[in-house]
Parts: C-alpha cells; structure tokens; sequence
C-alpha cells in the first residue's frame, strides 16, 4: 500500500516544471540561436577593430550624427501625431452612432494593412512624384505653378512612416476603449463639465498607460523603418535606415553598421525598458496586436 | 456651493465656445485622417485599370492593360509563387513554436517563461533595420545568405509574436476547469488539451497563423539583407523595381494584393461570427 502511493507522484492541477520545459524548449532555442545570438554577435562586430573608439568615431563624425538626430526627432513627432490621430480614430468608433462613419475608420484602418508594406510606398512614390497625383492636383487648382519636390525629401519618408503607424495595433486600442464605461464622461457632463473636460477627466485617465503603452512601441518601431526611407527618402536623406543600407551594400563597412544598429537598438530598448517598468508587461502585450 | 472644488471652476460662455471649437477641430481631424489613409488605395486601384502605359491620374485610357501585363510577366509570377512558398513554412514554424510556448506560458509556474515570451516577441519591437543587420552578421558567418530555409526561419520568427500573443489571450480565455473536468473523466492531460483547449484556442491560432503568413508574404527587409541575389520575391521585386523606376504593372499586383489579402485577414472574424457562442 505505502509503496503504492510513494511510487505515483500526487497528481498537481499545474503541470509540472518538466512539462512546461518541454514546451517551451522550441521558444527557448528559437529565442536564443535567432534573437539573443544576434543582437550579442552585433554588439560584438560594433566593437570589431577599435572598440568603443567606434562609436566615439561615429558620433564624432557628422554622418552618423546627423543620421540618429533626424531619426529619433522624426520618429519623436510621427509618434506623437500617428499616436493622436491613432486614438481619435478609435474613440470616434468607440462613440460614433453612425454606421457610415464607423465603417469608413475601419476601412481606412484596414486597407492600409491589406497594401502590405512595399505597396504602401510605392503608392506614395506614385501620388507624390513630380508629375503625380498630388503635384497635379496643386499645379490643378493653382496652389503652385510647378511640381514641387515632394518624393525623395524627409518629408516624404515622415508621411509614409505616418501612414504605417497609424492603424498600427487598432484592435489593441479598441479593445481598451471599448473597456471604458461610457457612463463616466457621461456623468461628468451632466454634472457640468463641458464634452472635453470630461473625457479629458474621466477617460483619459483611464486610458493613459495603454496610450503611453502603444507610443513606445510606435517610436520603437518608427526608428527603425528601413523599406520607406530607402524608398521614399531616396540616397540623400540622412536617416540611420538609409545610412546601414549603404554601409553594408555600398561602402562594405559592416562595423560602422553594427555600431549605427547598436546605438538604434538602444534608444529603442531605453524607451521600451522605461514604457515597461511604468505600465507593465500585460498592458505592453495588448498593445501589440 | 462653496464646496465646489478648485480644480472645477464653472462653465463660462468662453469655455464653452472653446470645447465646441475643440469638437469641430476633432471631427475635421478624424475627417482628414480617414481620407489620407483610404486615398493612397483607391489612387492604386483606379491607376490599375489604367491603360496608359505611363501612369498618369486620372488615367487617359481605361482597360485591363496593366493585369495583362501582370499575367504575361516572367517576373511578378515567379516572385508571388516564392513568396508564399517562404510564407507558409515560416506561419507553420511560428505555430509550432509558439503555440506549445503558449500553453506553457499560461498554464503553467515556470519561473522565467514571460522573459521567454518577451523574448519570443522581439522580432516584432527591436527596431528591423537594426535587427535585420544583426542577422545579416549571424547568416553571412554560417554562410546561409540566399538560403530558402535560412530565409523561411528568419520570417517564422517575425510571425512568432502574432502566436504568442494571440495564443496566450486567447488560452487566458479558455477556462481551465474545462481541462480539469476532462481529465477527471478520464483523459491524459495532453488529450484534455489537444481535445478540449486547442479547440477553443482554434480561432485564435488560425488568426494568429493568417497574420503571420501575411507578415512573411509581405517582407520587405530580411529579404534585402538576407535573401541575397537569387532569392528575389514578390515585395523584393517590387522594391527593386520602384527603386530603379515605377512599372505600372504594379498597381494590378497591388490591388490584386489588396483584396487577396483583405479577404484571408478577413476570414478569421468570418468565421467567428457563424460561431453561434
């Protein structure tokens, strides 16, 4: 009888540590072989030759600089306007009555998702070159007498990154929307407050950290576009994308590649790492997908 | 009411005048923002039943020129064709990694499996340029530059975020005395998942599978540092091509595209609202 119930383990509702390596065992190579290995190796190859005199040489140079200011200032502002425009869209969703408007912000959310990313910019190369549909639609009505340079400017790579990021993670934010009680603006109106106070009051609050949540992730992201600002942005414009591309296919130079990816990677970690420790790791998840 | 609070002073007519303002100002947002993000689509779809051979809006002549064309090129089909070839393993690989990581990750106490499941996330918030260098450095030391698997691993791991979120929100839904009872009645815990969890997680992971096939369908920087000379699919063909001059073909691609995979991303939720639950 003892021997019995010594030999069989008490069953536990939660399987076992066994089970649970078992099963992550394939997320734990994966993660290791193709994410830690080479994010390491590319921290090792920054130093390749020099050391940290390489980023020293880097930042002390104009190119690299110049190149990490205009991408984080761009990727600062495009957060800041896809974020607003982001969560205008979805709360106008959220309190809208009407079908149409609804259905048109969705539409306008999904078709940009539907493009795939070399679409979308090359339906910007389209609408934007010299003899496109925007240049003729100003030279139309008479705002300008001449195309102006609109594709292959800063500008152009802003917009582009802009249309990606703002229907970036909707259902995300929607969801967290559609979790606040409508009743709380309502009731701050009818005690007095105009429209805007009370969302400002009662629902901003509310949605704060998924707000914060979805900026990080959209800056993170922003500094790293690389498809739009080879394309739209053309040779000249002094992103980081721009800049790696040409290090490793023009000018064979994979150090001042890594270092440039190095110091991307940490501007991306340091805003990540903060959004996490403020708001925590299920509310960074939901702003996901 | 002297007991009303400092923070709240009493509506005045200027107040008021601003908050409509701020209203009107936010409608006319929304309005705009809705309009540029629909008018790059339907200025592709319009251009593809273009029958300029030079784009030009509005087209001068109507027809289905550009689909022709389309269908005729030794180069778009070719390039689709390998696209969803890389797509389909690298989705598969995804789920079969993440779905297991999933259910380990929810159900069970393992100290250390969320630092795995941020980890398993990266490839979708490290920012790509950067991370596509770093794997560029770990292909070119195992010289697997322009290998199809090497290529299909490296998009499984951009698809593998979508399962792992999804997976885990949707197995947090499932109840997990639904397992238990099926394990009471008899069952292995592995047939009360497979046979009981998985199912009520299916929606998810065939949502979670779309994303991530459409991810790798769609990758357009992996593929330029790693894919090498001769891997040359379907986002890679269009960039190279809008890089070096705009074929009007593209916009038949593109509104093909479009609806294509509207109609796949789509599906999920299809299928969910015939669910009678």
């Amino acid at each position: 009888m003892t021997r019995v119930a010594v030999s069989r383990r008490a069953w536990s509702a939660t399987p076992s540590h066994s089970t649970a390596v078992l099963l992550l065992l394939p997320l734990a190579i994966a993660v290791a072989a193709f994410v830690l290995y080479p994010l390491v190796k590319l921290v090792g190859d920054s130093l390749a030759d020099g050391g940290l005199q390489n980023y020293s040489d880097a930042f002390s140079g104009p190119l690299v600089r110049r190149a990490l200011l205009t991408t984080l200032l761009y990727a600062a502002g495009v957060t800041v306007v896809a974020v607003a425009i982001r969560w205008g869209l979805a709360w106008t969703v959220r309190t809208s009555a009407s079908r149409l408007v609804k259905g048109l912000i969705w539409a306008g959310v999904m078709l940009p998702f539907w493009m795939g990313v070399v679409v979308k910019n090359y339906a910007f190369t389209v609408l934007l070159a010299n003899n496109g549909v925007v240049n003729r639609v100003l030279t139309g009505i008479g705002v300008v007498d001449r195309p102006v340079q609109l594709l292959y400017t800063p500008g152009a790579v802003i917009v582009g990154i802009a249309y990606a990021m703002i229907p970036y993670a909707f259902f995300g934010i929607y969801a967290v929307l559609s979790s606040v009680d409508l009743g709380l603006p309502a009731a701050a109106q009818s005690l007095g407050a105009t429209r805007t106070r009370a969302i400002r009051t009662t629902v901003l609050p509310l949605a704060l950290p998924g707000i914060v949540a979805s900026a990080a992730l959209v800056f993170a992201i922003s500094i790293g576009f690389y498809v739009t600002p080879v394309l739209l942005g053309g040779a000249q414009t002094p992103f980081m994308a721009t800049l790696i591309q040409d290090d490793i296919f023009t000018y064979n130079d994979p150090t001042e590649a890594a270092t440039a990816s190095v110091m991307l990677l940490l501007c991306a970690l340091l805003v990540l790492g903060a959004t996490f420790k403020a708001v925590g790791r299920e509310r960074l998840l939901r702003a996901i997908a | 009411m002297s007991a009303m609070h400092e923070g709240s002073p009493p509506i005045t007519a200027g107040r008021r005048a601003a908050d409509r303002a701020l209203r009107l100002l936010g409608r006319l947002g929304v309005a705009l923002s809705v309009a540029f993000l629909i008018a790059p689509a339907v200025v592709i779809v319009v251009l593809s039943f273009s029958g300029d051979d030079v784009l030009a809006f509005p087209p001068r002549s109507w027809g289905l020129r550009q689909y022709s064309e389309l269908f005729s090129s030794d180069v778009w089909l070719p390039a689709i064709w390998l696209s969803i070839k890389i797509a389909a393993p690298s989705a598969l690989l995804a789920l079969l990694i993440g779905v297991p990581a999933s259910l380990a990750i929810v159900r069970t106490r393992l100290p250390g499996r969320f630092a795995l499941q941020i980890g398993g996330i990266a490839g979708m918030i490290v920012p790509i340029s950067a991370y596509a260098v770093a794997m560029y450095g770990v292909f070119a030391q195992f010289e697997l530059l322009g290998s199809f698997w090497g290529l299909v691993i490296a998009n499984a791991i951009l698809g593998l975020p979508f399962v792992l979120v999804m997976g885990t929100a949707a197995l947090t839904r499932v109840p997990v005395e639904l397992e238990l009872v099926a394990i009471t009645l008899g069952a292995s815990r592995v047939r009360a998942w497979i046979g009981v969890t998985l199912r009520l997680m299916l929606p998810a992971i065939f949502g979670a599978a779309v994303l991530a096939f459409v991810t790798a369908f769609d990758e357009a920087v992996f593929i330029n540092f790693l894919g090498g000379p001769d891997l040359v699919t379907m986002p890679k063909a269009i960039f190279d091509s809008v890089r070096y001059g705009v074929d009007p073909a593209i916009t038949a691609i593109a509104t093909l595209l479009m609806v294509a995979t509207g109609a796949l991303m789509s599906l999920p939720t299809l299928l969910r609202k015939k669910d009678p639950r």
